[in-house]
């Protein structure tokens, strides 16, 4: 059962984006959690018309399963709730999309959302998402596009009309072969326990089945449940599209060579349209090359989530890279990552993250030496940033030399070429060191390949992410302490102090306070049948396991509260955001407004983007603590 | 911790464990706390232009979504409400009456508007086929299959329509006679031309009273003010309850 505040959560963020129908029908579900059509009528006091049209929508919309049951022929309604949460991710995947693959990937992305799941042909009727965008967008798409299409066609017009007649399925397919996009499958709008059961009494009619008994059985109908559901529920599209194990339109960073690099770092909101365009162009141009045979017109697809929080979970430890490595490492990390996000379905085969110390190591597929290379950008100065290459030279130990090396090594690298894979490895190696161990080196029959150990880094993670907070509510002296009992594990006051070197006072001042907020505890061991208080040992502990679970819950009571602000900040203009909404006045703004009323929208925006800022690092840490 | 605390002694029992933090003499600190301590209020960071661009991003997708077709609110709140119902007691009266402006304001949607768009139907449970597509009778053909392909050649025709001239609202009116269609026209409306009033008629409609209509209090209507006979659907929402009234009875 989901706790209160996500559920509240959940129900804020639907609320926020498709209105009050939505929401109550979604609250009212979750609530009771399976509702046949009349009970829920019931319930949440609708009419039936507002009931039925906003079920259908809300299906369209994956926000809820249903389920006809075999035995009386009713259907039952769900919320789906994993489907909620994730619309506060949004802005941060278009973001990544956008980023990725151009602003037009980003477009129909948005527009996919927007459409919660779609039909290939009807994508293709979509005016926004046509090539010869000046007419289509002067007519029909004021009231059906939003901001970001507006601008984007702004400055793309000229851009798109010139030569390409179909970008949406170059894109459709570049999209679907990252696997940022699915098929959609029937058993998909159902909840996952329904599908097991299905699955289950399917697998128990079956006759070789049914002679078996015992332990046997039970074996072969978990098994057989699991693959079942597996067939069912799979809407991966990448296998057709891939070649050479790469995605298509996965290639162009290389063409743009090191100079677009620092560019892409300094990334401001709409500056850098032209050079977008560039990017399209060239990048849609190596595809029309390959095949431009279109996507399967029936298709239906609709975002995969899971693998969007692979491509998430591999940004987070990119940021990891940065802070303590040089740019070109850092880049060079983010090949091999990217290498390992093509064949990374999800973030961990389990359902919930296993508690700590019970977690197994488990390593992503391994990525070859040489192909690591191959990603590298050519032009990208590997030798700079890390130390000489002749450890046999004495010179280069001293102050200045190595700088003068550095320079130099540009034309050494012309006649050395194999020296390339040798630095590559070099910097794989330095992103292998501790604390993070971001990398790990393994010989697979004489081949080098590297890889990441993404359970052992998903765990670093989260306790870096406790780590932050405590620091930030308790101080540094706390940090020490945390670290040590976790560490030592339980330990006694006395052992604490002269392990943490901290005087009594400080020590249990702190002790005390992180006991109140609940990150530490304290345990009893009685040294006889008594319990005496003094023949008693007291031993504190820190599990970061429930540490974890009680600071999601106060994330999601953090998110609900911004989210919360924000409508109640929105009830006090009401009437002025009401008149700015206005069919006349938008996009008129300056015409219609007065100076003063520009400025309190000015005001309105930055305020919302400040509380929807929050909710967005809040849910990074929800990501961190949840999903990765 | 003092279960067992009948130890004599100057200490209390369990003292070194005291959940006060201050000093360890076992006084425990009887000062009232001070009324407003000083407290400093955190402060995040600004938003970083990747940040910004996210939230821009959430923002424009969001108002997508709200101009879409499936936004829609509850409240109904009118004047014509009747009389004691929850919600006539809401309605605002210094805002809530009709003014010409008013012809500008966006249009707040009550009932998500499901037509204009491909379904595909095999996703969707038996009991909404028909709302999804008012053409599809459950009792004509019961294999399930048949009605997916007639629905779906069905739709194309009409999601042409609405492909070319959205503002045909009319003419499909004569052409279907369903009550479903007239939902589907109310939505156009909604877009194309200025009638507020029937979304809101709808929704009272749907609430609970589509069988006493009399009781309205006269002839005379303020939601009827400023468009009143000239509009060519005006009778058709609120007027006799004539068309809206059959509205349920599917």
């Amino acid at each position: 059962m989901i706790s209160q505040y996500a559920a509240e959560l959940c129900a804020l963020l639907v609320e926020d984006n498709f209105g009050e129908l939505f929401a109550r029908i979604f609250s009212t579900l979750q609530r009771y959690d399976r509702l046949s059509f009349p009970r829920l009528k019931f319930y949440s006091r609708l009419s039936d018309r507002q009931l039925r049209h906003g079920l259908a929508a809300m299906i369209q919309h994956h926000l809820v399963y249903h389920y006809t049951s075999l035995d009386d022929g009713a259907t039952y309604y769900e919320p789906n709730l994993q489907a909620a949460y994730y619309l506060v991710r949004s802005g941060k995947i278009l973001e990544l999309i956008q980023d990725r693959l151009g602003k037009y990937a980003a477009t129909l992305m948005s527009t996919i959302m927007f459409l919660g799941h779609a039909q290939v042909s009807y994508l293709e009727t979509l005016p926004e998402l046509q090539p010869e965008f000046p007419k289509a967008n002067g007519v029909k798409g004021e009231s059906e596009t939003g901001e970001s299409e507006d601008q984007a066609n702004g400055h793309g017009d000229d851009g798109h009309t010139f030569e390409q007649p179909a970008l949406l399925h170059p894109t459709l397919k570049a999209l679907a072969s990252h696997g940022y996009l699915i098929r959609v499958r029937d058993a998909q709008f159902q909840s996952y326990a329904d599908n097991a059961l299905d699955a289950e009494r399917a697998l128990k009619s079956r006759p070789d089945v049914k002679q078996l008994k015992g332990k046997k059985l039970d074996e072969t109908v978990l098994d057989g449940t699991l693959a079942l559901l597996k067939e069912k529920l799979d809407g991966d599209l990448t296998r057709g599209l891939m070649f050479n194990g790469l995605p298509r339109g996965a290639k162009r960073r290389h063409a743009n060579g090191s100079a677009d690099a620092p560019n892409k770092k300094a990334r401001v909101d709409y500056d850098d349209d032209e050079d977008e365009d560039e990017d399209e162009d060239e990048w849609s141009d190596d595809d029309m090359g390959g095949d431009t045979s279109p996507m399967e017109s029936g298709l239906v697809v609709r975002v995969n989530y899971e693998k969007l929080d692979v491509a998430l979970r591999n940004r987070r430890f990119l940021d990891l890279a940065e802070l303590n490595s040089s740019p070109a490492t850092a880049q060079v990390y983010d090949c091999l990552l990217r290498r390992i996000e093509y064949q990374t379905k999800q973030c961990r085969d389990s359902a919930e993250i296993p508690r700590e110390g019970e977690e197994g190591e488990q390593y992503s597929a391994a990525i070859a030496l040489s192909a690591v290379t191959d990603e590298v950008d050519p032009l990208l100065d590997l030798a700079g940033s890390i130390g000489p290459m002749e450890v046999s030279q004495p010179v280069n130990r001293r102050g200045k030399r190595p700088l003068e090396d550095g320079v130099n090594g540009t034309d050494h690298e012309a006649s050395e070429k194999p020296s390339r894979i040798y630095e590559v490895d070099q910097h794989l190696s330095l992103l292998s060191q501790p604390p993070y161990n971001l990398t790990s080196k393994r010989m697979l029959s004489g081949l080098i390949t590297w890889t990441v150990e993404f359970r052992h880094l998903a765990r670093k993670l989260r306790h870096l992410e406790l780590e932050r907070v405590i620091e930030a509510r308790y101080g540094d002296v706390a940090l020490r302490v945390i670290r040590v009992l976790h560490a030592k594990g339980k330990l006694d006051e006395k052992r604490l102090q002269e392990i943490s070197l901290l005087p009594f006072k400080d020590l249990r001042q702190v002790l005390a306070s992180m006991q109140a907020g609940g990150f530490v505890d304290l345990q009893e061991v009685p040294r006889d049948a008594q319990r005496q208080p003094s023949r008693t040992i007291y031993l504190w502990f820190y599990d970061p396991d429930r540490i974890r679970s009680s600071m999601l819950e106060d994330t999601y009571k953090a998110m609900s509260r911004c989210l919360q602000r924000q409508r109640f900040e929105r009830n006090r203009l009401k009437e002025f955001l009401e008149k700015t909404e206005r069919s006349d006045v938008k996009g008129n703004e300056e015409r219609y407004l007065s100076q003063a009323e520009l400025t309190l929208l000015e005001q309105w925006k930055a305020k919302e983007a400040l509380l929807l800022g929050e909710v967005a690092r809040l849910d990074d840490m929800v990501a961190v603590m949840r999903d990765y | 911790m003092s279960r067992f605390g009948a130890k004599k002694g100057r200490k209390l029992p369990g003292a070194e464990f005291s959940w006060e933090t201050g000093d360890a003499g076992g006084e425990p600190d009887t000062a009232p706390t001070p009324l407003f301590p000083k407290y400093t209020v955190p402060r995040g960071r600004p938003l970083t232009a990747q940040e910004q661009l996210q939230v821009d991003l959430y923002r424009s997708l969001r108002e997508r979504i709200h101009d879409g077709p499936y936004y829609s609110i509850l409240d109904g709140a009118t004047s014509a409400a009747k009389k004691d119902s929850a919600a006539r007691a809401n309605f605002d009266p210094f805002h809530g009456m009709q003014s010409y402006s008013g012809k500008y304001q966006k249009k707040k949607r009550a009932l998500p508007r499901i037509l204009g768009r491909q379904y595909v139907m095999k996703f969707f449970p038996r009991e909404l086929w028909q709302t999804i597509q008012p053409t599809f009778r459950p009792d004509a053909a019961m294999d399930g299959y048949v009605p997916q392909v007639a629905a779906i050649a069905g739709k194309r025709g009409f999601e042409d329509d609405e492909e070319e001239e959205d503002d045909e609202a009319g003419k499909r009116r004569k052409t279907g006679g369903g009550e479903d269609e007239d939902a589907g026209d109310d939505g156009d409306d909604d877009k194309d031309v200025l009638d507020p009033d029937e979304e809101q008629e709808e929704q009272l409609e749907d609430d609970d009273f589509e069988d006493d209509d009399d009781d309205m209090g006269g002839d005379y209507n303020a939601e009827q003010y400023f468009d009143g006979g000239d509009d060519e659907y005006g009778d058709d929402g609120f007027g006799d309850g004539g068309g809206g009234g059959d509205e349920e009875t599917y």
